[in-house]
């Protein structure tokens, strides 16, 4: 009797903590809560808690492109991801991201590309990710679709990201690399939505909408009028 | 009986003076605007006399404290579109006081040479990441200047119970076996810090891209960057990048742009308007005869000049002739021919060497 009490009380306490929680990420007060062209941020797997990394550490097998992989620490400047047009395309600066739009991650320091194509990963024998291209500039590889359910791309949000030439879920499986990047997790494609291809976005720079100097409008994209 | 009447105009002067002061600031005339300024001369306003009043630059005016505040509190309210609306109608009593009490040394507006107020940097402090991102920008923008709000939501230090070990480094230590005998090894030695927490927290920056910036000119916020749990955070830095404009191109303070005539406006002459970046026309009015390529400059109607926006450069405009298709007919040829009164002439030469 004690015993199943004891449960239920634990049961109530992490439920109680858990609502909190939920509560606290919801209701934190956001400024503008949009993700907009042009905006630069971290990206959390929310099953493996992770941040989407890369640095200028090549692949050892597949592609032997430079390796994309997912970090624990939060607060490391390569950990960072600019949110660009599809490749051939522009996107007005400060313009939410719909969802269903394909975009293209540039990883902010080494100017290369989020990229999927069929190589195996090396690990979990998924398809390989890796940051691609020089100067922001690669192929019809580095387009992902940002997948979400309500119009816009919101910060509070979790989404998935789908490789456009793959039909791959930007994912993390779980493994983790040796020497020399210990610890770090491997990103790979998915071929199926789970809740291991689950990211929201975190820390970052977001760029609001500004107006027009001449009119006072609001710039944006033009396929949104 | 005088001094009561001298009594009376003190208590009198007292009260008018009084109700001057609660009657408020008249903040248009801090800021230097009028009252049907927009929002972006009002920035603009404000940021040029930040530069001018900050107390760092004026040591030695007692009042120069008060005047930026008076500056802070002004630009605080006339460049929010509500509480300006109630300014207006009601002065500054008509505005809460919770409205107003930002901080008006805030970095609000990045880095725009603050250096005053840094202290000089003995040892080397452990410093964070740097971010370094481009920002698109047009060319509208680079000529009219713009401002960009953006978001900055980033881990900050705060203090957490109990303490860390800090400023680890290895050093090199004497262990004396024995008599006479030592040994130097490597060892890792740090020191005790208070513990801190990093908190995630949100916060918002302003851009401004001023008239004439150029491409791949910096705009630095100092400390938005990465944070280092032993020292200072990195910086954040906005590298502005031009985006391709369809009618005009920027080389330097000059503008470029090519304009295709009919056949008819190249020989009879033609008068046109140019829409300029911010809207106005140009005008222009061709007399003579116009050959493929000519080139005309119109000075002053380039690009303002980043150190002195008064200069500005030149709009140089190519023309290109748009020559009817097809064939002539054979009446209209003769009639050509009687009008245009030319002899045939056929000169052929090396055109790719410059002959």
């Amino acid at each position: 009797m004690a015993a199943f009490v004891k449960e239920l009380l634990t049961w109530g306490a992490s439920l109680l903590f858990f609502c909190g929680f939920i509560k606290h990420v919801l209701s934190r007060e956001m400024d503008y809560e949009f993700v907009t062209c042009g905006s630069t941020m971290k990206l959390l797997n929310t099953y493996s808690s992770v941040r989407l990394h890369s640095h200028d550490v090549k692949y050892g097998s597949g592609s032997g492109q430079q390796s994309v992989t997912g970090v624990d620490s939060s607060d490391d400047h390569n950990s960072y991801w600019q949110i660009r047009g599809k490749t051939g395309a522009t996107c007005m600066r400060g313009s939410p991201v719909k969802c269903g739009q394909t975009i293209r991650l540039m990883h902010l320091s080494t100017k290369r590309n989020l990229h999927s194509h069929h190589f195996q990963s090396p690990l979990s024998h998924n398809l390989e990710v890796s940051a691609f291209g020089e100067e922001g500039e690669g192929d019809e590889g580095d387009n992902w679709v940002i997948v979400c359910s309500t119009k816009h791309w919101s910060r509070r949000d979790k989404i998935r990201i789908k490789n456009v030439v793959t039909e791959h879920y930007l994912h993390v499986s779980g493994d983790s690399y040796g020497r020399p990047i210990h610890g770090q997790r491997e990103v790979s494609g998915y071929p199926t939505p789970s809740e291991m291809n689950y990211w929201i976005v975190n820390e970052g720079i977001f760029i609001k909408p500004a107006n027009d100097p001449n009119t006072g409008k609001l710039m944006h994209d033009h396929d949104e009028l | 009986m005088a001094s009561s009447v001298s009594w009376s105009v003190v208590a009198v002067t007292v009260i008018l003076l009084t109700e001057q002061v609660l009657a408020g600031r008249d903040f248009y005339n801090i800021l230097g605007v009028s009252k049907s300024a927009t929002t972006n001369q009002i920035k603009k306003a404000y940021r040029k006399l930040a530069k001018e009043l900050h107390p760092d630059k004026n040591r030695d005016d007692p009042e120069a404290a008060e005047r930026f505040q008076d500056l802070g509190a002004a630009y605080e309210v006339l460049s929010d579109q509500e509480k300006r609306k109630v300014y207006d109608r009601h002065g500054e009593e008509g505005l809460s006081k919770g409205d107003m009490g930002g901080d008006p040394f805030s970095s609000f507006f990045g880095d725009f040479g603050f250096g005053f107020g840094m202290k000089e940097q003995e040892q080397e402090v452990p410093k964070g990441g740097d971010v370094i991102m481009d920002l698109d920008v047009t060319l509208e923008e680079l000529y009219s200047g713009n401002f960009v709000e953006v978001v900055r939501y980033k881990p900050v230090a705060k203090p957490a119970k109990g303490t860390r070990k800090c400023n680890c480094r290895m050093e090199m230590v004497t262990q004396q076996l024995g008599p006479g005998r030592f040994q130097m090894m490597q060892q890792q030695v740090c020191d005790e810090c208070p513990n801190v927490r990093f908190v995630p927290e949100e916060k918002l920056l302003e851009i401004e891209i001023e008239s004439g910036m150029r491409d791949g000119q910096e705009y630095p916020f100092v400390a938005e960057g990465e944070p280092h749990i032993d020292g200072e955070p990195g910086d954040l830095r906005f590298k502005i990048k031009q985006t391709k404009h369809k009618k005009f191109e920027r080389r330097g303070d000059d503008l470029y742009t090519n304009v295709t005539i009919s056949l008819m406006d190249a020989l009879a002459g033609f008068e046109m308007d140019i829409k300029h970046l911010d809207g106005h026309k140009v005008h222009i009015v061709r007399d003579k005869i116009t050959w493929p390529g000519a080139r005309m400059r119109k000075s002053n109607e380039g690009m303002p000049n980043y150190e002195n926006n008064n200069v500005k450069g030149s709009l140089y405009i190519t023309f290109d002739i748009d020559f009817p298709k097809g064939t002539l007919t054979e009446e209209v040829r003769a009639d050509l021919k009687k009008l245009l009164n030319m002899e045939s002439k056929h000169t052929v030469y090396n055109g790719l060497q410059g002959f």
